[in-house]
């Protein structure tokens, strides 16, 4: 039934967005994503003062600030310095890359399962990797980072000539994005039975994923990778918005679909490559930071949501995996693996409570 | 508004054009000429010639499978043509930037999806994107248009409510808001009735005949020729990818012209409620 109606504007803002103009500019927020992104942005910062403080080497809070500083002893200082910060920052980095990258997928196939894990990306990193340990025996770190980014690239570009000129649905991208990852499952496997003992656990311990002894040169290379796909990103968040709707909704109101998907599925592939070229793969941080982001904001997009949860995952659980079990220091992809597992079932059971999966 | 250098050819090849007063001589604002569409290979309509009146509510009809929807999706640029061009304010519609042919033509595709857990003011408010940019994302004008849209389709109190809690004609009329939040003058409806019930198919095209009332220029594709002879002041028939008649429905649904384009043996008679022609199919 309809009913009278009169021009109301309190119940057009029960749409909860509220904009901040100035002058001919104007951007859009939710009170709840701000308080959202705040509380990560707390968390965050737990988990940055606990990687920093704890390990094989606890420091207190006032030995900590000397060291910053440049007040404390050598050692100290090379802890923080040389070994810890970097790795923080490469963490950081790495899961922001991962974060955002999956939220672009996601978007871009409007499936929760769209990741460069599912896609093949992640796996035509690892090939990359494993080519480089197995053929180049010795490979140098940079040189398997390299190989790895050339490989999930590679992977990325396969997918996307698979694509397209096709349907482009969502289904279609990832139905073909799990066959690429079954193909190259099996190449790694391959590729693992022709290396020789050393070769082989130096690539099983990459395939696991870690953090371990990273530099400052690889901070900087995922964040200079972090920042061109973050403006990317930025550019196409408007237009993936829109592709939410349906690719026929999209292009009445405006948006150039084609150029679109191809724009976001590169920028996607190049943070995915970038953050799997120096981590190694983290197993699920891509899938699960979207979703934990989505619910946190409450709103279907949050590619600053999803940024920051991954960098919050990627940083809390190199802490656990340097505090370790016992004595014993973990690979940091151990720790995600796990944790991502545990949140994908519990997803997986939520979903069929309720019936949908944003 | 362009002269129309084209509008002799198209006027001369369209069979059975209406006299209709109204359209005789203004220039249309979309037409399609000498067009080749199809999928892949496959080409479903060849040099189609169709230009859409300003000011009229167009309806295309058809047989399944005729290529309506496919001339309304090459009208609306989702479908580039093989062959031939189609026109928008006298220029190839695929030489124009598509957020501004956003602002001059807005499109109800046949299945729209609603993300999960989005409001109704939210999906409004969506239709505003060709209006918009990275820096200019929420204007006073903005907000004013999304209202009136809500208002016009009478979607105003359900502003904070989920689009998937709603009834399918409700939701509906909240999809056509978003195509009205675009504030265009011509509005292209890809089968805007599929898939709801009488009451609300109704409603549906009571809202459309209201729009095409306050001055926009209407083209929906329809399955029901009796609710296109009641609410169109154009019809386009077709069959076989061409157009078989095209004109005011008083003057092109004859016996004759629906056994033509539906293979279906009929009675006209005068709808009483209406006076607009009836279609009974014989016994």
């Amino acid at each position: 039934m309809r009913t009278a109606t009169t021009a109301s504007p309190a119940a057009f803002r029960a749409g909860r967005a509220k904009a901040i103009r100035l002058g001919d500019y104007s951007i859009r927020v939710r009170g709840r994503t701000i308080a959202a992104l705040a509380a990560i942005l707390v968390a965050l910062a737990g988990a940055v003062a606990w990687t920093v403080s704890t390990g094989s080497f606890p420091l207190a809070p006032d030995r900590l600030w000397a060291a910053l500083n440049g007040a404390a002893t050598p050692a100290e200082e090379f802890i923080v310095w040389r070994i810890r910060l970097p790795r923080l920052a490469t963490a950081l980095a790495v899961g922001a890359c991962l974060g955002l990258s999956g939220a672009i997928f996601q978007t871009l196939t409007r499936n929760p399962l769209g990741s460069p894990d599912i896609l093949g990306l992640t796996q035509g990193a690892s090939s990359g990797a494993l080519v480089a340990i197995v053929f180049l025996s010795g490979a140098s770190t940079t040189v398997v980072a390299g190989s790895a980014a050339v490989g999930a690239l590679g992977a990325g570009l396969v997918i996307y000539l698979l694509t397209r000129g096709t349907d482009p649905s969502g289904y279609r991208l990832v139905l073909i994005g799990i066959g690429v990852s079954a193909i190259l499952a099996g190449v790694n496997g391959y590729l693992l039975t022709r290396s020789d003992i050393i070769d082989a656990s130096r690539a099983v311990f990459w395939l696991t994923g870690d953090l371990s002894d990273r530099n400052w040169d690889q901070a900087a290379t995922v964040a200079s990778v972090l920042v061109v796909g973050g403006i990317a990103a930025a550019v196409l968040a408007r237009g993936l918005e829109a592709m939410r709707l349906g690719e026929a909704t999209a292009t009445g109101l405006g948006v150039d679909v084609g150029s679109t998907r191809v724009a976001a599925l590169i920028t996607a592939s190049v943070l995915a490559a970038g953050g799997v070229a120096v981590s190694g793969p983290l197993a699920f941080v891509a899938l699960a930071a979207p979703h934990i982001a989505a619910r946190l904001t409450r709103s279907g997009r949050s590619f600053i949501g999803a940024m920051l949860v991954g960098a919050l995952l990627v940083t809390a659980a190199d802490a656990a995996a340097v505090s370790g079990i016992g004595e014993r220091q973990l690979p940091t992809g151990v720790v995600t693996g796990v944790v991502g597992g545990v949140y994908l079932m519990w997803l997986l059971v939520i979903h069929r409570k309720k019936g949908v999966m944003s | 508004m362009t002269g129309p250098s084209y509008s002799s050819a198209s006027v001369a090849e369209g069979p059975n054009r209406g006299p209709a007063g109204a359209t005789e001589g203004a220039p249309s604002p979309l037409f399609a000429e000498d067009a080749t569409l199809g999928y892949g290979r496959v080409a479903i309509s060849e040099g189609l010639t169709v230009e859409v009146p300003e000011g009229e509510f167009t309806v295309i009809i058809g047989p399944n499978a005729c290529g309506k929807s496919t001339l309304l999706k090459a009208l609306a640029r989702m479908l580039k043509p093989a062959a031939g061009r189609v026109v928008l304010d006298g220029k190839d519609i695929h030489s124009q930037p598509t957020r501004a042919v956003a602002r001059r033509l807005g499109l109800l595709p046949q299945s729209p999806i609603a993300p999960d857990g989005i409001t109704v003011a939210d999906l409004v408010a969506r239709g505003r994107y060709p209006h918009q940019g990275i820096l200019k994302q929420w204007s006073a004008e903005d907000e004013r248009v999304v209202g009136e849209a809500m208002e016009a389709t009478d979607v105003t109190d359900l502003a904070s409510r989920g689009v998937d809690e709603l009834s399918g004609g409700q939701r509906q009329r909240v999809w056509i808001a978003m195509v009205l939040a675009q504030q265009t003058p011509l509005l292209l409806l890809d089968e805007p009735t599929t898939y709801l019930d009488i009451t609300h198919q109704m409603e549906v095209l009571d809202l459309c005949g209201k729009l095409h009332r306050s001055g926009r220029t209407l083209v929906a594709v329809l399955h029901d020729l009796n609710q296109a002879a009641r609410y169109a002041t154009h019809l386009i028939a077709m069959r076989d990818g061409a157009v078989v008649a095209e004109g005011a429905p008083a003057e092109i649904v004859t016996a004759e012209a629906v056994e033509k384009v539906f293979d279906l043996p009929c009675r006209i008679i005068e709808d009483p409620e209406t006076a607009t022609p009836l279609v009974i199919p014989r016994a």
